[in-house]
């Protein structure tokens, strides 16, 4: 058998994580009971109307899907930040960290393996969340569902590279979930808030077209790219 | 050869390694002391897994630079932990391992039978007892057969028979072009098959010498 490349290397050790957590069950089952749990609270935040749809008083349709928006994102933010800090924990049991450093692996390959079984945990939510919210909230999930969804796994990708980089960090110190919060959660406000203004467009009834044009969309992308590449890269002097 | 130069590492107030000189061999060098004296400190800084606070490693002629995947496929290391993820099965850690290093499709199975663990295979790394654990973290070091190898402890926890499986695997890896150093306060089993020996004493090299014939003594075996 001759050694795997750089892509196999990394989608093997992203299998592994994703069969760590099949067995351990220890970082998606609290990520979806945080989200069950405050997207519950939330739904009774906002009153209902006799039809059943979510209002405040005097606000219009427009201030409503910017609130619904900030629930979505808030909601999604914190569970990841839950189960991200989590991501070096495995490796920390057994030393398992010192193995991983001496496989002939690029660190950017390191990586990208726990960013990509982070990317999964947190679509895996978004699944669990996107129904839950469509129900509880009563909206509409029909026109602006495929946009929608883009604009997740666009704020995906920068939240997953930041939240793996620091949760590298943050795995070094004893009280890493304290510490991950704070260390990211300044890095992805740009993130975050494009991804709530861009919800609130499209719950609002904006379409794919209107996604595109918006100002936050490009802004949305330059940051993913930024994150991406400077996270891959610093990740390696984190280890070291 | 590994080479060290004015080898020295703190830890807050604590001098670890205090200006450690060294030129290791080929063969299988036994790292003897105390707990304490910094045999693990010194096999974590030769692995490339912690930096000294000054002084040099080189292995062969090249400064050891961790970075470098030639480096890392060369080398097999064993720490004071397992190194396993204890959720997988011995043989899925194996696996992957053997699969991140392009080692052929029977290393598991093979490695598995030197160290005496073929019958754990399928037993989930963290439900091993800490003499087992010990077992297939040497084997997990020798799986792609590495030029240079560091075991940290390797006998602790073993009973006699575990004891003899982990010798046996360490002599059959030995070989031309091979360099091992083996970390242990307990030196009997090392002294048995070690081609030379290092005591040190906090952090300093008090004894180093050969136990082959016409090698530098110096050495109480």
């Amino acid at each position: 058998m001759g050694e795997p490349g750089f892509v196999a290397k990394t989608l093997l050790l992203t299998r592994k994580d994703l069969r760590i957590e099949m067995r351990a069950r220890d970082t998606l089952v609290p990520m979806l009971a945080f989200t069950f749990a405050v997207t519950l609270l939330l739904a009774f935040t906002l009153p209902t109307t006799g039809d059943n749809e979510r209002a405040i008083a005097g606000a219009s349709a427009t201030t409503v899907a910017d609130v619904l928006a900030g629930f979505f994102w808030i909601t999604i933010l914190f569970a990841g930040l839950v189960g991200f800090a989590r991501t070096f924990e495995t490796e920390q049991a057994e030393g398992a960290i010192d193995s991983l450093l001496l496989v002939p692996l690029d660190r950017s390959g390191l990586f990208l393996a726990k960013a990509l079984a982070n990317l999964t945990f947190i679509v895996i939510v978004e699944a669990f969340l996107l129904p839950l919210f469509v129900l509880l909230f009563t909206l509409d999930a029909g026109p602006g569902l495929v946009p929608l969804v883009l604009v997740i796994l666009l704020v995906d990708v920068g939240f997953v590279a930041v939240g793996t980089l620091f949760a590298s960090v943050a795995a070094q110190t004893s009280s890493r979930e304290l510490i991950l919060p704070v260390l990211a959660l300044p890095a992805l406000i740009p993130v975050f808030i494009a991804g709530v203004d861009l919800t609130s467009d499209l719950i609002a009834g904006g379409s794919f077209g209107t996604l595109v044009e918006a100002g936050w969309f490009g802004v949305l992308i330059a940051f993913d790219v930024i994150l991406g590449i400077t996270a891959a890269l610093v990740f390696e002097f984190v280890l070291e | 050869m590994i080479e060290t130069r004015a080898l020295t590492v703190v830890y807050g107030r604590t001098v670890a390694l205090d200006g450690i000189d060294l030129s290791i061999g080929e063969g299988i060098t036994g790292l003897f002391g105390q707990n304490g004296s910094g045999k693990s400190t010194l096999l974590r800084v030769l692995a490339g897994l912690l930096r000294p606070r000054s002084g040099m490693v080189t292995i062969g002629d090249a400064p050891l630079d961790l970075r470098d995947e030639r480096f890392r496929r060369r080398l097999g290391y064993a720490g004071h932990d397992s190194g396993l993820y204890p959720h997988l099965t011995v043989g899925e850690n194996l696996d992957l391992f053997s699969s991140l290093y392009g080692c052929p499709e029977d290393a598991t199975d093979t490695i598995l039978e030197r160290v005496r663990l073929a019958d754990r295979k399928d037993a989930r790394a963290g439900e091993l007892s800490a003499g087992l654990k010990r077992r297939a973290a040497v084997a997990r070091a020798l799986l792609h057969d590495p030029d240079i190898l560091l075991l940290d402890e390797p006998y602790a926890n073993l009973d006699d028979d575990g004891a003899a499986a982990i010798t046996a695997a360490i002599e059959s890896w030995r070989g031309p072009g091979k360099t091992g150093i083996v970390a242990t306060h307990g030196a009997k089993r090392v002294k048995a098959y070690a081609d030379a020996g290092v005591i040190l004493t906090r952090g300093t090299v008090t004894v180093a010498g050969s136990y082959r014939p016409g090698g530098k003594r110096g050495l109480d075996g």
